[in-house]
């Protein structure tokens, strides 16, 4: 007996057959679940230089083994080749329906292959259906949801959907697993759109069961009473993340004005006061998850009055709030769940939004573009109408569909100076200058420009390493911390944890808990030498794609424009530090000046004869 | 005497409360094996708790032509005697509150309140599960 159910689930959309995979002993034991299935499995399954909406591209959807069980707060993640970056992508989802994949009887689904019309799929305790979704086309992922359960006469069943964005293939369209709960990042709804799959639907009475019950109850027992003691949790149970919106304002890290600056006059708009003034009424959770980070209430006054909101978490708030200038959370609320009907990714379509309001100011994009209309910061119309145009790719919204990297092409002239972003993916809600491990993290993000790999801040504004108080402004560390960090998360990512919940539970907790699950030794270090091996694997993925050092670097704006104000004012983390950067990140990594994993650290990793474990049926 | 009692307004939808019932219920962990439900509504505005009140007067045990279920007198919890069940089904047709499934057995499974300590509370972090005393009906006074 073990946690995990010991198959994989995978479905060619093109043929229209399903069929089952093993689990191969090597693939859990060093690999173990979600990230590292997802790592593995890509570099496994796709030749290098797939079109990322070609049918070729995978599509996966993976738990981890403690998803489903009492283990609090597990997720699961969505992992292919992004369409925004073209790197491996893993995107993160909480919600229920990676515990449903388990009650299914999966470790794991892969989708392959293209629909011939427009699809989706239902899967019921073990039986697949490719079903037509003629019908529910167009239809926004609330809609989407409601109609599927009416359809299926259950309203307990679990769906992942995309929007009309996804539909439209929009570089950055989400997969949305009911209510506020999003593969988010990466632009894995336009890989869902590309083959015709409108919604993957589970329900399953399958039970997950651990090796070592007792012990299992025990470990869970811990991790319960550690949440319970930690002040940080306590934060998120009580504020949420927008919380962070003050921390942020303060520390000169919140994106203003497409990066312009570091805090905003009206942040005090957005912050978790004004928002449970204005619509908070209860806690929500994820599946199994005490921490209940998620406030969802109704919109009080206003002309959005009744509508229902979830909390709007810390990266919407900020790059849809602060970075266009918005500064009534109710705006910002209308705003992004806009977004998330439509099925964009919110932090990407802020990072665009105010790349075009720029492009505007400067004469790039014009009044033919939008109607007419004048874009500008501050202004909810603005906002409002390139949510729209770019999820139905009309005007202007068709070239920003691409994301501000390829949009920042198009357009020519000076865009690049301000397209804010990494790889392609456009920037997360912290801006970096004054804090150079982030901006190292978020230059060597797997996935692009993300602060979910490595978040330093939280070392470099106040914290210690290795017992000195980290110097916030200098490099000193810096590589050390963000490799320390990427290990760590790249190695409970596996599980799949979730990032706020790993601020109160220990990795010794994880680990027993891990071990109690699947009956195999595991304990803090080997996670985190799991990690280390994930990362390397990811890193192995991104090469054969043609990434180089060239790559992992930071936008200009962050480069070249120092903060204008505060009192940080004319910090920047320029290429000189940048590259200093990066050449003790790759020392501390093991690898070579170009980025490149040495044969050395492969072979210490149990990479450099790792045999191909999955493949095609 | 002792019930369970669950309150939407608190309720964050977790379902630890049911993950870790069914671990007890059918020896592995999936909510829909669980003895309580929980029902989401409105986008998760509203996480509605259901959970056998160990009723007053239990449909279940009033429909069961085999007296495989009767009630504790001394904790008034309503219970279900495998060894008579003969997997009828007449008392889950007669719940209108879907308390009662089939276990893996064939018989009729509900909420025996865990022998007096139930796991769906010490797991609830919200309280939004509670244990609440019976009062005897005469003890019960207007105003």
């Amino acid at each position: 007996m073990s946690a995990y159910m010991g198959k994989l689930l995978y479905i060619d959309l093109s043929s229209g057959k399903s069929s089952e995979i093993s689990l191969e002993k090597e693939l859990t034991k060093n690999f173990v679940g979600g990230k590292g299935f997802g790592a593995k499995i890509l570099y496994d399954l796709l030749p290098a230089g797939t079109d990322p909406l070609s049918p070729q591209n995978v599509l996966m959807f993976m738990p981890g083994p403690l998803t489903g069980t009492l283990a609090p707060a597990m997720r699961g993640c969505v992992v292919t080749k992004s369409p925004l970056t073209g790197t491996f992508a893993d995107s993160y989802f909480g919600g229920h329906f990676a515990q449903e994949i388990r009650f299914c009887g999966y470790d794991g689904i892969i989708i392959t292959g293209a629909a011939a019309e427009p699809s989706y799929i239902w899967v019921d305790d073990g039986k697949v259906e490719i079903r037509s979704a003629e019908e529910i086309w167009g239809l926004d992922t609330f809609d989407t949801v409601e109609v599927i359960r009416e359809e299926l006469g259950d309203e307990t069943v679990k769906t992942a959907c995309i929007g009309p964005a996804g539909e439209k293939l929009v570089s950055f369209a989400l997969i949305n697993c009911e209510f506020n709960r999003h593969a988010g990042r990466t632009g894995t709804g336009a890989v869902m759109g590309s083959k015709n799959l409108k919604a993957l639907v589970l329900r399953g009475r399958k039970t997950v069961q651990p090796t070592d019950p007792q012990a299992f109850s025990k470990a869970v027992d811990q991790a319960y009473s550690e949440l319970s003691a930690d002040e940080t949790i306590a934060g998120f149970t009580g504020d949420g993340t927008p919380a962070s919106i003050d921390f942020a304002n303060d520390e000169q890290l919140l994106p203003t004005h497409n990066y312009a600056n570091g805090s905003f006059e009206g942040a005090a708009g957005l912050n978790a006061e004004a928002q449970r003034e204005h619509f908070w009424f209860r806690n929500v959770a994820c599946a199994g998850c005490p921490i209940a980070c998620s406030k969802v209430g109704k919109i009080k006054t206003g002309r959005h009055k009744g509508m229902i909101s979830d909390v709007v978490e810390y990266e919407t708030a900020s790059m849809i709030g602060s970075n266009l200038g918005i500064s009534n959370i109710r705006e910002v609320a209308y705003l992004v769940k806009k977004c998330d009907a439509l099925g964009l990714d919110g932090m990407s379509a802020g990072g665009v939004a105010g790349f075009a309001i720029e492009a505007f100011q400067n004469g790039l994009i014009t009044p033919d573009g939008t109607g007419g209309l004048e874009l500008k910061f501050g202004d909810t119309a603005a906002a409002d109408f390139l949510i729209e145009a770019i999820a139905s790719r009309r005007g202007i919204g068709d070239i920003l569909a691409r994301g501000v990297k390829e949009a920042a092409k198009t357009l020519g002239g000076n865009a690049a100076d301000y397209a804010v972003h990494v790889k392609g993916l456009e920037s997360p809600a912290w801006g970096p200058r004054s804090v150079p491990g982030m901006a190292l993290a978020l230059a060597t993000a797997d996935r692009g420009g993300c602060h979910q790999r490595a978040f330093p801040i939280l070392y470099e504004c106040g914290g210690e390493w290795n017992g000195e108080p980290v110097d916030r402004l200098g490099l000193k560390d810096k590589g050390e911390i963000v490799a320390y960090l990427q290990n760590y998360l790249a190695g409970v990512d596996t599980l799949v944890k979730c990032d706020f919940a790993a601020y109160g539970i220990k990795d010794e907790t994880y680990a027993a808990t891990l071990e109690a699950a699947v009956g195999e030794p595991w304990d803090a270090a080997k996670i985190r030498k799991l990690g280390e091996r994930v990362w390397n694997q990811v890193r192995l993925f991104n090469l054969r794609e043609g990434f180089t050092r060239a790559d992992d670097t930071l936008p200009k704006r962050f480069t070249s424009e120092p903060l204008p104000e505060g009192p940080f004012a004319g910090a920047l983390v320029s290429l000189e530090d940048l590259s200093r950067l990066l050449d003790d990140y790759y020392a501390e990594r093991g690898w070579d000046n170009d980025g490149r994993p040495t044969e050395e650290k492969l072979k210490e990793l149990s990479l450099s004869d790792m045999p191909t474990l999955v493949r095609h049926p | 005497m002792y019930y369970l009692r669950g309150e939407f307004d608190l309720c964050t939808g977790c379902g630890a409360c049911m993950l870790a019932c069914s671990n007890r219920a059918a020896g592995g962990y999936n909510p829909r094996l669980a003895r309580l439900k929980i029902f989401s509504e409105n986008e998760n505005l509203v996480n509605r708790p259901v959970v056998c009140t160990q009723c007053e007067n239990p449909f279940c045990l009033n429909a069961c032509p085999f007296e495989a279920i009767s009630r504790n007198e001394e904790t008034g919890v309503v219970l279900i005697d495998k060894q008579t069940c003969t997997g009828c089904g007449n008392c889950i047709a007669a719940c209108p509150d879907e308390m009662i499934q089939f276990d893996s057995g064939k018989k009729a499974d509900k909420c025996d309140m865990c022998e007096g300590d139930p796991l769906c509370v010490k797991y609830c972090v919200p309280r939004a599960l509670q244990l609440v005393v019976k009062q005897p009906k005469q003890e019960v006074k207007a105003g």
